[in-house]
């Protein structure tokens, strides 16, 4: 079985709309590899107003987004719709 | 080469510098107005100075998104469009029919076969007419109508048997609910179960015969003997030379009713026969015609009625040739006597599908309705008392059975009844 790529963003310590335009030129630079479900990208943020602007956008972009919250910041998972 | 003043320069270099804030200026406000729309908060000049603004681009990051947006709204299209396109190819294909009423009892938009099942008109365009005059012919919607439950209630309701255009339908209605679950309308589904209905309708009738039957046999076996006998005494009383003319007389109506008690119980036993006791045969159906009106020629002359046949070229049928005779002939002699005086006997052949069709249209009174499914029930009679023992029919109806055939009746739209006899065309 094919193992996924994964793209890992850090941006704990950055607050919008940093967040979400960093978050967005990596969604940007892999999008053909992401729409192909080849690759995915896990944006690690402390700032809670990214938990809804990255989803939005990146949903509205046409991909599947899951949000997870660990104990010290969520884990925003993006990657191509089924 | 001219050398540059260096005054003029430092004008040059302050006008060029404030160009340049008013240019960075208005990048700012584009990226801001950019963040606003992709719902996130403006960029505040602190979090990246004007060389890092231009560097890391940000137009350029959300036109990409946008790029990403709009493919994937064009893809949703597709999707849709395709979607759409296959929802109404399964809508029109469907066997029932559908519609879809909006809460003021408009129709929204309906399948062929609602159309054909339905509307009077095929061409017509019944968008945005109510539904309770298109399909129900009313001016307001009815106090039965399922429609007006479910738009009440937001639940599905199920009428069992409703009759429209001489058809009987099934109708389910389901409500079509908004975003916040108010029922904004109805999906009516129409189910055509005339042909449900008229087979639970020959089962019934079939249980009914088979059970009658077994019955009238058993009264019939137990009558025969002594009506046998009390004939047998009556003639032998007739003997005696001593009656008197008045005692011979009512003997004499002794043995005749009691002859007539031995026809009506023929009649029951034709009537319980079992079907093993019969062997299918071959029948010319328009020679049975023929030989059913020239039994009858005398009779309808006397009645006045005139005997059309139009009997066409129709294959020979499964069935018994004096069997089916008789049911001509009950048929017939029935129409003279539902005519009275006066009047026309059409009879047509004809072919239908894999069945040949006998048709006795008559220019009667016409069979209420309220009886019409009686008619076939055994000692059934509309006649008077002693005219006629209301087997006849039912006898008929035995036969036709028995043979894998049907028989129908209908009133004629212009005046009388139609009989309509279904026979199997012997392959």
């Amino acid at each position: 079985m094919n193992r996924k790529e994964t793209v890992d963003i850090n941006i704990l310590g950055q607050v919008c709309p940093a967040c979400l335009l960093v978050a967005l030129k990596e969604i940007n630079t892999h999008h053909e590899r992401l729409r192909k479900g080849e690759v995915e990208v896990v944006v690690r943020t402390d700032h809670r107003d990214a938990t809804r602007t990255i989803p939005s956008s990146a949903e509205a972009m046409g991909y599947r987004v899951f949000v997870k919250r660990t104990e010290n910041y969520y884990e925003i998972r993006i990657t191509a719709r089924q | 080469m001219k050398v540059p003043d260096p005054i003029s320069l430092q004008t040059e270099n302050r006008h060029l510098k404030v160009l340049n804030k008013r240019y960075i200026q208005y990048i700012r406000e584009k990226v801001n107005q950019l963040l606003e729309v992709m719902g996130t908060q403006p960029l505040k000049p602190e979090e990246l100075d004007d060389e890092t603004l231009l560097e890391f681009d940000p137009i350029g990051i959300v036109a990409g998104a946008f790029q990403q947006i709009l493919e994937h709204l064009r893809q949703t299209n597709r999707e849709l469009e395709l979607a759409r396109d296959e929802l109404q190819a399964i809508f029109n294909a469907t066997g029932v029919g559908i519609s879809i009423i909006d809460s003021d009892f408009r129709i929204i938009r309906c399948n062929e076969k609602q159309r054909q099942m339905l509307v009077s008109e095929p061409s017509e365009d019944i968008r945005g007419r109510f539904c309770y005059e298109v399909y129900c012919y009313k001016d307001s919607p009815g106090l039965d109508c399922p429609a007006v439950e479910t738009l009440a209630t937001g639940r599905a309701v199920t009428l069992r048997e409703v009759k429209k255009k001489d058809k009987y339908f099934q109708v389910v209605t389901t409500p079509l609910k908004d975003h916040e679950g108010r029922t904004k309308g109805v999906i009516e589904v129409l189910i055509d179960v005339t042909e449900k209905k008229k087979a639970e309708e020959l089962m019934l009738r079939t249980e009914k015969m088979v059970s009658l039957g077994q019955m009238s046999a058993g009264i019939a076996h137990e009558l025969n003997t002594p009506l046998g006998s009390i004939l047998g005494y009556s003639r032998l009383l007739l003997k005696d030379k001593n009656l008197t003319e008045k005692q011979i007389e009512w003997l004499g109506i002794i043995a005749e009713q009691t002859k007539r008690c031995s026809r009506i119980i023929k009649g029951l036993l034709d009537f319980a026969r079992l079907p093993e006791e019969t062997p299918v045969g071959r029948c010319d159906v328009n020679c049975a015609i023929n030989s059913a009106v020239e039994l009858l020629k005398k009779e309808a002359l006397k009645r006045k009625i005139r005997i059309e046949t139009e009997l066409n070229n129709v294959p020979i049928v499964r069935g018994s040739q004096s069997e089916i005779e008789q049911v001509f002939i009950n048929i017939l002699l029935n129409a003279l006597q539902a005519i009275g005086k006066d009047g026309r006997v059409h009879i047509r052949t004809y072919n239908e599908d894999q069945m040949v069709v006998a048709e006795f249209k008559d220019t009667g009174p016409g069979i209420p309705e309220s009886i019409r499914h009686r008619i076939f029930d055994p000692f059934f009679t509309t006649k008077p008392v002693g005219e006629g023992t209301g087997l006849g029919l039912s006898i008929s109806s035995g036969i036709v059975n028995r043979i894998g055939g049907t028989i129908e009746v209908v009133n004629s739209p212009e005046e009388g009844s139609i009989f309509r006899v279904r026979l199997v065309a012997d392959a």
